[in-house]
């Protein structure tokens, strides 16, 4: 009995391939992605923690303050697995003799390994003497540097040249950041080097920094040791102390580790509903079109069961074949992406696990889809009575004004063909329901992507061309002084030269601390917008401006008095304002106030320069590097590029999304449009015999079609709107503030690509409508 | 005059050991304002006929004339230009849309063919349903509904109109009612009217009956006075 009904069931799918294929389509789609996105997230997740166990990264790194007292006192609390120290000091360096930037020298002992904060020597060896370093493997890479050549650091007595050792890589840098409020490197200016601790000991305490490393025993209770080694640093004066997890780096890569997670839940979420309402429509369909089927069958002796199992095996079936062509399918894209992703950043340990728990999640979900999806139509194929089935009379739908008629009455006016259009709309409630979720889905995955591309975008030219106005940074050599502003305002290409101090700095407010960068400008700057409320606004007097992540972080309002201190003193004022700036939470102050409460002369120790527009800036690179007082350069823009050249990887994904978008979208509606055909045939066919042209039938339906897409649209873009909305506001932090940006043109293209999806979705629907045969489907009954 | 001309006309579906010939070498003219009747078992090939004359098919061989148009060698959009200005339909499910108001279903036709509201209204009012103008197909009984076809195949002024067992859905009383509106635009309109059923006892309202068996005539028989439709039973 139940081979039979596999039999038909077996057949019937056959006679419905195209839409089957396109629900298995986007179930797989779905499970694929969910796969993909989830397992990247665990690969990366385990990539990380096995370089940070592999290198003992340390649990807590304490900047400041009393170092020895700070090393005693944390050896003495229960859990703690190691504490080492060491100095880490930004210094010029010179790479091929010519080309200045800012090295960050990081000590270490020499002949073996720190316990904490260990390095992966990839090429050549670990510091054998005291005159050499390990340069971080992203460094080297830029710079093609290799074991035996030397580069240049600028010492108290000048440049020197220095052996390079190896190639290392650091779990600590994994991603090279500079610092939180630095995120995004530039490589032609910013690079780590691993020296001989001792070496250090020359560089002027004005640029050097003592840290103090801890490593936790592994069974420690993390949150806890946390809090009590941060209370003997802040007890012993340490200026700032920072978690693995706050770590530049680690905070960084986290962002995009939550993206992974985010879309393993988003993926299986808007595939296997789409799926689920393309399953939903196609089984409906097929149980009205086979009521006299079913009444045969249950008049014959099959039970209400055989026949609920019946068509709920349909969507098992959907749903079974999507997993296990999904799930596999997952497990190899998780793979790939978190190869290419850690090779995009040159991470130099990928883990990759092949997860049975995945995969089974993946089936799981893929038969949870099918099923659910199909229990609707099921059920109401088993509560057919047989006596009114196999009459075979379905009666008319009840036709009634559409909703667009009541409101604009001139709508009534139109030619029938087109009133027929309109209503159309509203002939099949959940149908219509189906198809409008469909469009809503495909609009808000294309839109919410696009949109969080538009605000990356908006927001990198904010922070580059409206905040920061300096096209490049100047670390010197000797202290800034009128004479040397004159001499680099002066040069060719050089529009503009100011003073700058640029300090690190721990913000205390009387709940908490926040470890950052003071910048001190003119207080006519021109290097520098401050950006309050919207309106932009010149630095104060007596305050200073804060980023206004420290709102909530530091618990303070304007008005209220925060603690400033730095290597060279503290002081305290009052916050005057807090500033929107897309990167980064800096803490910014008048100069010469600055200088006022340091008790010094002058405080400015960089140069913020503007170019004439049009300038050469490798030429102006070139030039500065010749200026002897010149120890690094920052370009601005270089900065601006290497954010636009990830942008790239953002660009591949937008179309990705796109593709994906068009495919859900093409999949839905292409089944709810075969359906709709499939009940009208026979009112197609008499309106053929009748003389209507094929190609005015087609445009009927396109019509409808359109409609019915331009319905789903409005929602779509809300839903995406949020969804966008809230994404952006997951990765809102300290680090990174996201304002929603969407350009009115991504709204337009948006809806033309989903449009185009619909287009395209009913062109096999209508080259059947195109082949129909009046002849015998109009001696049939509509069902 | 003959509005239709078959000449030695022969259907055949499908190629070799598994064709079926539907009609044979069938030779017919049927007069202007003609109301004809085609009986014959399942099978017999009316149907076919129908669909020939209608433009809906195209003969395998012979010759097809229908008001003057031959129509044996039509493109698919000619076959459409000439069913939206010669033919009328009327098929045994009605086929309206549900989404249409009885008038707007009358309409969706005369929109074809240049005529205005007026002339949909007329054509309702011609097979009594002009009072249920507004009522959408679901809130009609199955003899309006097919009475809204006729009208909807009327509008167009067709010369023919071409009939597909109209009461095979309706009860007795319901069946003389469409019946009865059909010889009336024979009769009063003029329109020639080829009637296709199974039903033999409709046969005695037609001026002629053509009796088919097996893709031939089998006979042509002229009725010297019709029935009325109130004569009719079945």
């Amino acid at each position: 009995m139940v081979s039979i009904l596999d039999r038909k069931l077996r057949r019937d799918l056959a006679n419905r391939r195209g839409q089957f294929i396109a629900v298995v389509v986007t179930i797989v789609l779905g499970i694929a992605l969910f796969g993909g996105s989830y397992d990247a997230f665990l690969n990366l997740q385990a990539s990380y923690d096995h370089m940070f166990d592999l290198l003992n990264t340390a649990d807590m790194t304490i900047t400041g303050g009393d170092i020895d007292a700070i090393v005693a006192d944390v050896q003495q609390i229960d859990g703690i697995d190691a504490v080492s120290t060491r100095t880490v000091a930004d210094v010029p360096v010179r790479i091929d003799g010519h080309h200045k930037m800012l090295g960050r020298l990081i000590g270490m002992p020499v002949g073996e390994q720190p316990p904490v904060d260990q390095v992966l020597v990839l090429d050549g060896s670990y510091l054998g003497s005291g005159t050499e370093v390990l340069v971080e493997q992203h460094m080297a890479g830029h710079f093609k540097l290799e074991p035996g050549d030397t580069i240049e650091v600028l010492g108290p007595t000048g440049w020197f040249r220095v052996p390079v050792a190896g190639v290392a890589a650091s779990a600590e840098y994994l991603w090279p950041a500079p610092s939180r409020q630095q995120i995004i490197p530039s490589f032609d200016d910013f690079g780590v080097l691993f020296a001989p601790e001792d070496a250090l000991g020359g560089v002027p305490a004005t640029v050097a920094q003592r840290q103090v490393l801890v490593h936790y025993r592994p069974d420690a209770d993390r949150a806890a040791l946390d809090e009590e080694v941060k209370a003997a640093a802040v007890q012993h004066g340490a200026l700032d102390t920072t978690t693995l997890a706050d770590l530049p780096s680690n905070a960084a890569l986290s962002e995009d580790l939550a993206g992974f997670q985010e879309m393993s839940v988003m993926f299986p979420l808007l595939f296997l509903a789409a799926a689920g309402m393309a399953t939903y429509v196609l089984l409906t369909r097929l149980v009205l079109s086979q009521r006299g089927q079913i009444g045969l069958l249950m008049a014959s002796g099959f039970s209400k069961r055989d026949v609920f199992g019946h068509y709920l095996r349909f969507g098992l079936l959907a749903g079974g074949l999507g997993a296990i062509i999904g799930a596999p399918l997952g497990l190899l894209l998780g793979g790939e992406i978190s190869r290419l992703y850690t090779g995009a950043i040159d991470i130099p340990i990928t883990i990759i696990h092949v997860r049975a728990s995945t995969l089974a999640i993946g089936v799981v979900f893929g038969l949870v889809a099918g099923a659910v999806s199909a229990l609707a139509p099921a059920m109401r194929a088993a509560k057919i009575s047989p006596a009114t089935a196999m009459r075979g009379f379905v009666p008319p739908g009840k036709g009634r004004m559409s909703l667009a008629e009541r409101i604009l009455p001139p709508l009534r006016r139109l030619p029938a063909r087109w009133k027929m259009v309109i209503r159309g709309v509203g002939r099949n409630r959940n149908r219509t329901i189906s198809t409008i979720v469909g469009v809503v889905l495909a609009v808000t995955l294309v839109l919410t992507f696009w949109a969080m591309l538009d605000s990356i975008q908006v927001l990198l030219d904010r922070q580059f061309h409206q905040v920061n106005r300096q096209d490049a940074q100047l670390y010197l050599t000797v202290p800034v002084d009128s004479s040397i502003l004159d001499e680099l305002q002066g040069l060719d290409g050089v529009a503009l030269a100011e003073p700058v101090a640029d300090l690190p700095a721990t913000v205390r407010s009387n709940a908490d601390q926040y470890h950052t960068e003071l910048v001190a400008f003119d207080q006519t700057t021109k290097m520098h917008q401050f950006i309050i409320d919207g309106d932009v606004k010149p630095l104060p007097d007596d305050g200073v401006y804060l980023g206004d992540s420290l709102r909530d972080l530091l618990g303070v309002s304007v008005g209220d008095e925060v603690t400033i201190s730095t290597d060279a003193g503290s002081f305290t004022l009052p916050v005057a304002g807090f500033v929107h700036e897309p990167l980064g939470t800096f803490a910014y102050v008048n100069r010469s106030r600055l200088a006022a409460e340091l008790g010094v002369g002058d405080v400015a120790n960089t140069v913020y320069v503007q170019f004439t527009p049009g300038v050469d800036r490798e030429a102006m690179r070139d030039r500065f590097g010749e200026l002897p007082y010149v120890g690094a350069f920052i370009d601005a823009r270089a900065l601006e590029a290497m954010a636009d050249q990830y942008m790239g990887l953002f660009y591949v994904f937008i179309g990705i999304m796109l593709a994906l978008g068009g495919v859900m979208a093409f999949a839905l509606i292409y089944n709810t449009i075969s359906a709709n055909i499939a009940e009208r045939s026979s009112e197609i066919a008499m309106m053929r015999a009748g003389g209507v042209a094929r190609w005015t039938i087609s445009r009927l339906i396109t019509g409808e079609n359109v409609l019915l897409t331009l319905i789903g649209v409005v929602p779509g873009l809300l839903f995406g709107y949020v969804f966008a909305l809230e994404g952006l506001a997951t990765y809102s932090s300290d680090l990174f503030k996201w304002d929603l940006y969407i350009r009115p043109t991504t709204y337009l293209f948006t809806v033309l690509a989903v449009l185009v999806a619909a287009f395209f979705s009913q062109r096999p629907v209508l080259k059947a409508v195109q082949q129909i045969d009046i002849a015998t489907v109009v001696r049939e009954r509509s069902l | 005059m003959s509005v239709v001309q078959l000449r030695d006309v022969s259907k055949t579906y499908g190629e070799g050991p598994t064709a079926v010939h539907a009609l044979k070498g069938i030779d017919l003219e049927v007069e202007q304002g003609e109301f004809i009747v085609v009986l014959g078992p399942s099978g017999s090939g009316k149907t076919t006929m129908l669909n020939l004359v209608g433009a809906i098919e195209e003969p395998t061989s012979g010759s097809l004339v229908v008001d003057g148009i031959d129509l044996t060698t039509m493109s698919e959009d000619e076959r459409t230009e000439f069913r939206r200005a010669h033919v009328g339909f009327v098929f045994q499910f009605f086929n309206l849309i549900p989404t249409l108001t009885a008038l707007e279903n009358v309409q969706l036709m005369a929109e074809l063919v240049g005529k205005n509201h007026d002339d949909s209204l007329q054509a309702l009012a011609v097979v009594g349903l002009a009072d249920r103008a507004d009522h959408f197909p679901g809130m009609l009984s199955g003899g309006e509904q097919q009475r809204v076809a006729i009208a909807r195949a009327m509008v167009k002024e067709p010369p023919i109109l071409l009939v597909d067992e109209p009461t095979g859905s309706l009860d007795l009383d319901t069946g003389r009612q469409v019946l009865a509106k059909l010889r009336e635009v024979s009769d009063v309109h003029h329109r020639t009217v080829l009637l296709v059923t199974h039903n033999t006892a409709i046969g005695g309202m037609g001026d002629r009956v053509i009796r088919l068996h097996s893709g031939s005539i089998a006979s042509i028989q002229r009725n010297e006075r019709p029935l009325t439709p109130e004569e009719v039973e079945w």
